[in-house]
């Protein structure tokens, strides 16, 4: 709760100014809110005389009143502004935040955490946290202020009458916080039965080609209205408390202004008490239990905000589980890079998933990586990349052990196209250079408005690494060409296009290393033949930089031909090593799948 | 987007509505009954001020507390009749509304069932899951708190109007003077608001579409050190929110303040013009100035809260349109099912045999050939093996053979003893009795093991000897008994089974349902050791007594079959037995030599990068 409370506020002190304007202004509207009703009574007590003065006076009051109803709306206003919009500040830092420690976790984490959950904590859970900040603040100050003062301006009118009507409002609150609570917990019931009748549509959706090949529609649908029924029976009882609990409350302040009718009348009978004072009176309990019935339903915004508070700070404080950085790396030109004694055994797992991999590669040299499926090659790709983290002591690069050295330098030295290629929503040309996405030419509304799309310098690197990748005549075909939005939203590439494209975001990465994970597997042969020229033309023109040390992974030899040395796993152990010349004259697994392969072309 | 469920051209809502009203139908008297309550609650309420107008005006001038007690008891009375009145309206519209909510759920769920597969490939089930829920759940919040309150507030405001007009025609124009102002300003206010709104809700899904592509590629992300630019992007997006926001809830504010100080100003008002009159002893009395504060304190409340509930039912009826774009989807065609009549089986008797001619299929009408001219005959009782790389079309030709894609070309004919079927002919429904297709990653459902055989089919599940026997006869018995038996729950996608456990399940529905034709996609995944002597065995008990297309992938299934179909690139490259097949030396014997394990991880990579290199 403390701690809770802690990491809101340290949220909150950037907008303390607005909240102490917001406070002001609130104290300034409850003042006017209740003077009003108290206005009305003194106006109403005046009528009851007769004579130009009572009607100068009357008027005198009306016009009180209409200046008082502008200030209202003024202070009003500026009340809810100042609390409301610091909540919406609070939510898009806490977002941003968020976002920036998601983006610091890595792998072993979203292996842990699917990415809806994640969404989920960023999107719904700010947003009750911005209620408690925004709108529940408000209220809680809200009513502390107000109660007060509604019943101090009741009290000082006639302190028996208030006596008397507070009755039957004071049964009905008690009875609605406890309803409230009943309310929620039922809310609380039907979002669970929600998600698990959700869960029940989505596994049969998933599912839906076992059900049809085995005719079990029927007995889905069952299964289906199983939850389904119960979840409308949980609703009708909300609607039941919805109909006969929430309401108790207002209609006990309604009993309240009878009681107020009845023995007020008595009391201005007896002389006891003012005519407007009755209007006053009734206008002061309608007011009232107004906010009594926004407070059973703010507590219960407070719950639902401290809980959703507590899993983003939970979220905010995961330990990004890196090893501290102990030695610098600045690598400039193509490094040379050790592998020793490498095992690594995935989390939740007994088998290692490789064993005791030594290499070397000197640097500008390439190292191919040879091995069947589920041999170990992407592991040991992921290790030497730093997607997992691998054990101290087993790659170095240029003598600097990988995991001492920071991870942002790492990445920075290297240039990864991994198995799987992954394009962004946005258009080709961004999703190469990975230039920041240009707002402008992205938005559809800019388009349509008129507005000239920004125009991309002429780029002459992009325009060579896209011949190397033979992405040349793929871009033709597309309508926009490069400016064309690919992925999940956008045009949707062939297997092999989306992994060209992923090869040329690393050729233009341009990096002292460049590692290759398998990404020719979706390629017809011809267009492999020309992509491993392509990749051996990056160092023999040497133009400006060095060749890279480089890394390819592949199950097919003709890949490997021309690298300098091939590490061949299996199950993963190295079973093999040496050249592909080396390789073939040992006629192991390599020589053999070699065969195998040349024939079938 | 061809990932959205075709959506029609916008309807107007009188035909969204009739067409609700269809489902609404059968829940009509709780609909009706809720509807006769609102004029009784708008009566009462309006009653409620006039008896405080005839305390003040008559019983306390005259000193009459017997008449004062009389009135008092009246308006308690009348507040309870109220509080009845409007808990029963409340509660019977509700329950008619959920029931109706209900009911579309239902029927949006079995018809999504009935699509063909080819919807499936086209709409993401996430999509799919949100009309069957989110928008659904949608329709009930506007129905609870959209249409029927709106109804009650206009029959409200209606009733009090009239009830000032009839106390007081003059003294009630000055009041809604104001009128004019307050129209003016819903509107204005409520068309801004609800722009800014589109804007936010854009800006948030832009958001979050965002979010979830940069987590889903994260990776990529941290390899490229993209963080701080996609951070960057991220706080533009949200800017975007947050700029709308900030505008919506300045105009929020004061909407709401305006309507509070309105209510106060028109009191204001009235006292102004109503002072001459009440002080001259004139027509305007002090018990009705009472009375209108009253009513007009009670005006202005739901006012403000109109535009809100406007929008709330145009999003409602967003969702409606949704969910009858996805209900007009055309679904699989079914068997005529007549009440009583024996449904007459076009397939009785067949054996198994087929004849294929010349199959062609293609996916999508401007899509690639996956079968490109495919012909070959299973005689009864044939056990065919079909192998190939991954997109030679072997998966397809299964689809296909199993009718759950459609429109192919050339002939599937099925030797029935009445003659040959064509395959085109057969209600998919109908086929499935005789063809049965295991997929290889085995679906299981959170439910017991019973059910995870029987799948509910009502001939299984009531003969309990039936899946003993059938889990016996892929000698899934013992591992099933050693995990609980046949109550054992299997858990969410069978977490509670290994692999291999979760396809002898999947060959015990086969056992249990004896299919003439059994076309088997092999799982590639290799399972655990103690299992994987298991599988094989079953899969070879279940090659025996019918006809097997199997797509296999493990040698040891592929020597069971009496002949194998080699396919590369959608057409037949070799058919034959497997020795002939080595002996020739050709793209079999080579395959065979690689171990034929072809299918590998990333060769489908799609989107989740997230999942390509997990342990």
């Amino acid at each position: 709760m403390n701690a809770t409370l802690r990491f809101l506020a340290g949220y909150a002190r950037r907008n303390l100014g607005q909240y102490m304007l917001g406070l002001a202004a609130l104290l300034a509207t409850n003042y006017a809110v209740v003077r009003i009703p108290a206005l009305l009574g003194e106006a109403l007590n005046i009528l009851e005389g007769s004579g130009a003065a009572v009607l100068a006076e009357s008027r005198g009051i009306a016009i009180e009143l209409m200046v008082l109803a502008v200030v209202v709306i003024a202070v009003r206003t500026l009340s809810r502004v100042f609390f409301f919009n610091p909540g919406r500040e609070i939510e898009y830092r806490l977002g941003v935040d968020l976002f920036e420690r998601l983006l610091g976790l890595q792998r072993p984490y979203f292996n842990r955490h699917k990415v809806g959950e994640l969404i989920s904590i960023a999107s719904n859970d700010t947003t009750s946290v911005r209620l408690l900040v925004g709108f529940a603040g408000l209220q809680v100050i809200n009513v502390a202020v107000a109660i007060p003062m509604h019943l101090w301006q009741m009290a000082s009118t006639d302190l028996a009458l208030t006596a008397w009507c507070l009755g039957p409002v004071v049964i009905g609150a008690a009875y609605m916080r406890w309803t409230v609570k009943r309310f929620f917990a039922m809310i609380r019931d039907g979002m669970q039965q929600l998600a698990r009748l959700s869960d029940r549509v989505l596994e049969s959706y998933a599912g839906v080609g076992t059900i049809r090949s085995h005719a079990a529609e029927v007995a889905t649908i069952r299964r289906f209205d199983e939850r389904n029924e119960s979840y409308l029976a949980l609703q009708l009882r909300v609607s039941a408390i919805r109909a006969f609990g929430m309401p108790v409350l207002a209609f006990s302040g309604l009993i309240g202004a009878g009681v107020v009718l009845w023995a007020g009348g008595n009391r201005v009978i007896a002389k006891e008490l003012g005519i407007g004072d009755l209007a006053a009176f009734t206008a002061l309990l309608v007011s009232l239990v107004g906010i009594l019935t926004s407070l059973a339903w703010v507590l219960a915004a407070v719950g639902r905000g401290m809980i959703a508070t507590d899993r983003v700070a939970e979220l905010m404080h995961t330990p990004d589980d890196l090893p501290p950085v102990k030695s610098a790396l600045a690598v400039v030109q193509a490094p040379r890079i050790e592998i020793r004694g490498l095992s690594f055994t995935y989390e939740g797992t007994d088998t290692p998933a490789i064993e005791g991999i030594h290499a070397e590669i000197a640097p500008g040299k390439t190292l191919g990586i040879f091995g069947k499926t589920g041999s170990g090659k992407t592991t040991l790709v992921n290790l030497l990349t730093r997607v997992y983290t691998p054990p101290v002591g087993t790659v170095f690069i240029d003598g600097v052990d990988i995991v001492e050295a920071g991870l942002a330098e790492v990445r920075e030295a290297m240039a990864v196209v991994p198995q799987a290629p992954f394009l962004f929503s946005s258009r080709l040309r961004d999703n190469i250079t990975l230039q920041e996405a240009n707002p402008r030419a992205r938005s559809k509304v800019a388009a349509t408005a008129g507005v000239e799309p920004v125009r991309d310098e002429p780029d002459p690197r992009l325009d060579a690494v896209l011949a190397s990748a033979c992405l040349n005549d793929d871009i033709a075909q597309l309508a926009q060409g490069l400016d064309t939005i690919v992925g999940e939203r956008g045009v949707m590439l062939s297997g092999g296009q989306r992994q060209r494209a992923a090869l040329a975001r690393a050729i233009y990465r341009n990096r002292p290393i460049l590692v290759l994970d398998d990404v020719l597997a979706a390629v017809d042969q011809g267009t492999e033949a020309r992509l491993v020229e392509a990749i051996r033309g990056l160092r023999s023109d040497g133009a400006a930089t060095s060749a890279p040390t480089t890394i390819i992974v592949s199950h097919r030899t003709s890949v490997l031909e021309h690298v300098d040395e091939i590490i061949v796993l299996d199950h993963g152990k190295m079973v093999e090593r040496g050249t592909h010349a080396q390789l073939l004259r040992a006629g192991g697994v390599y020589a053999e799948t070699h065969r195998h392969q040349e024939g079938a072309t | 987007m061809s990932a959205q469920p075709r959506v029609p051209k916008p309807t107007s809502s009188w035909s969204l509505l009739r067409r609700f009203w269809g489902f609404a139908h059968p829940h009509r008297r709780w609909i009706w009954f809720g509807l006769t309550m609102i004029p009784l609650v708008a009566g009462l309420s309006t009653l409620r001020p006039l008896l405080l107008k005839e305390a003040i005006d008559t019983a306390i001038p005259q000193s009459d507390p017997l008449g004062l007690r009389v009135l008092g008891l009246i308006f308690m009375v009348a507040v309870v009749a109220e509080f009845l009145c409007s808990a029963v309206q409340v509660y019977a519209l509700q329950r008619g509304g959920s029931s109706t909510i209900s009911d579309v759920r239902r029927t949006v769920f079995s018809h999504v069932l009935r699509l063909p597969a080819r919807f499936y490939d086209n709409n993401a089930i996430g999509g799919l899951l949100s009309r069957t829920t989110s928008d659904v759940e949608a329709l009930s919040e506007t129905l609870a708190f959209g249409v029927f309150t709106i109804l009650t507030d206009v029959v409200m405001i209606v009733s009090i109007v009239v009830a000032m007009f009839v106390l007081d025609a003059k003294l009630t124009l000055v009041t809604l003077t104001v009128t004019p102002v307050l129209y003016v300003l819903v509107r204005y206010f409520g068309a801004a608001l609800r722009r800014l709104q589109l804007e936010m809700r854009k800006a948030q899904a832009a958001q979050t579409g965002f979010l979830a592509e940069q987590l889903s590629g994260v990776t990529v992300v941290q390899l490229f050190g993209r963080e701080p630019a996609a951070l960057r992007e991220y706080e533009r997006l949200g800017q975007r929110n947050l700029d709308a926001t900030k505008h919506a809830n300045i105009l929020d504010a004061l909407l709401f303040a305006v309507m509070d100080g309105i209510s106060a100003f028109t009191i204001a008002l009235m006292i102004y013009f109503a002072a001459p009159s009440v002080t001259s002893g004139g027509a305007i009395t002090l018990g009705l100035l009472f009375a209108f504060v009253d009513y007009l304190q009670r005006v202005f409340g739901p006012i403000k809260e109109f535009s809100g509930k406007l929008a709330t039912i145009q999003r409602a009826s967003a969702s409606l349109e949704r969910i009858y774009g996805l209900l007009d989807e055309p679904g699989e065609p079914a068997g005529t099912k007549a009440a009583g009549e024996a449904v007459i089986d076009p397939l009785h008797g067949w054996r198994g045999g087929i004849r294929i001619r010349d199959l062609k299929f293609r996916y999508k009408d401007d899509g690639p050939e996956v079968l490109r001219g495919i012909s070959f005959d299973v005689a009864p009782g044939e056990v065919i093996a079909v192998v190939g790389r991954t997109g030679s079309g072997k998966s397809s030709l299964g689809r296909v053979l199993t009718s759950f894609y459609d429109g192919y070309r050339g002939s599937i004919a099925l030797a029935t003893p009445t003659g040959e079927v064509e395959l085109s002919s057969v209600v998919p429904e109908q086929l499935r009795r005789h063809v049965l297709m295991v997929q290889q990653d085995v679906f299981l459902f959170d439910e017991n093991v019973a059910f995870n055989v029987s799948l509910g089919d009502p001939a299984i599940a009531g003969d309990r000897s039936r899946i003993e026997r059938a889990l016996a006869v892929v000698q899934a018995d013992q591992v099933i008994a050693e995990r609980g038996g046949l109550e054992f729950m299997v858990g969410e996608r069978g977490a509670n089974l290994s692999s291999g456990e979760a396809q002898l399940l999947a060959f015990a529905r086969v056992a249990a349902r004896e299919p003439t034709l059994l076309i088997l996609d092999e799982a590639t995944a290799s399972v655990d050791s103690l299992t994987e002597q298991k599988v094989q065995r079953a899969i070879e008990t279940l090659l025996h007594g019918r006809s097997v297309i199997v797509i296999a992938h493990r040698l040891s299934t592929i020597r069971r079959a009496d002949r194998i179909v080699v396919l590369r690139q959608g057409e037949i490259a070799e058919i034959g037995p497997h020795d002939e097949l080595m002996a020739k030396g050709g793209v079999y014997a080579e395959m065979v030599a690689m171990g034929l394990e072809e299918d590998g991880a990333g060769v489908n990579a799609g989107a989740t990068s997230v999942e390509a290199a997990g342990p």
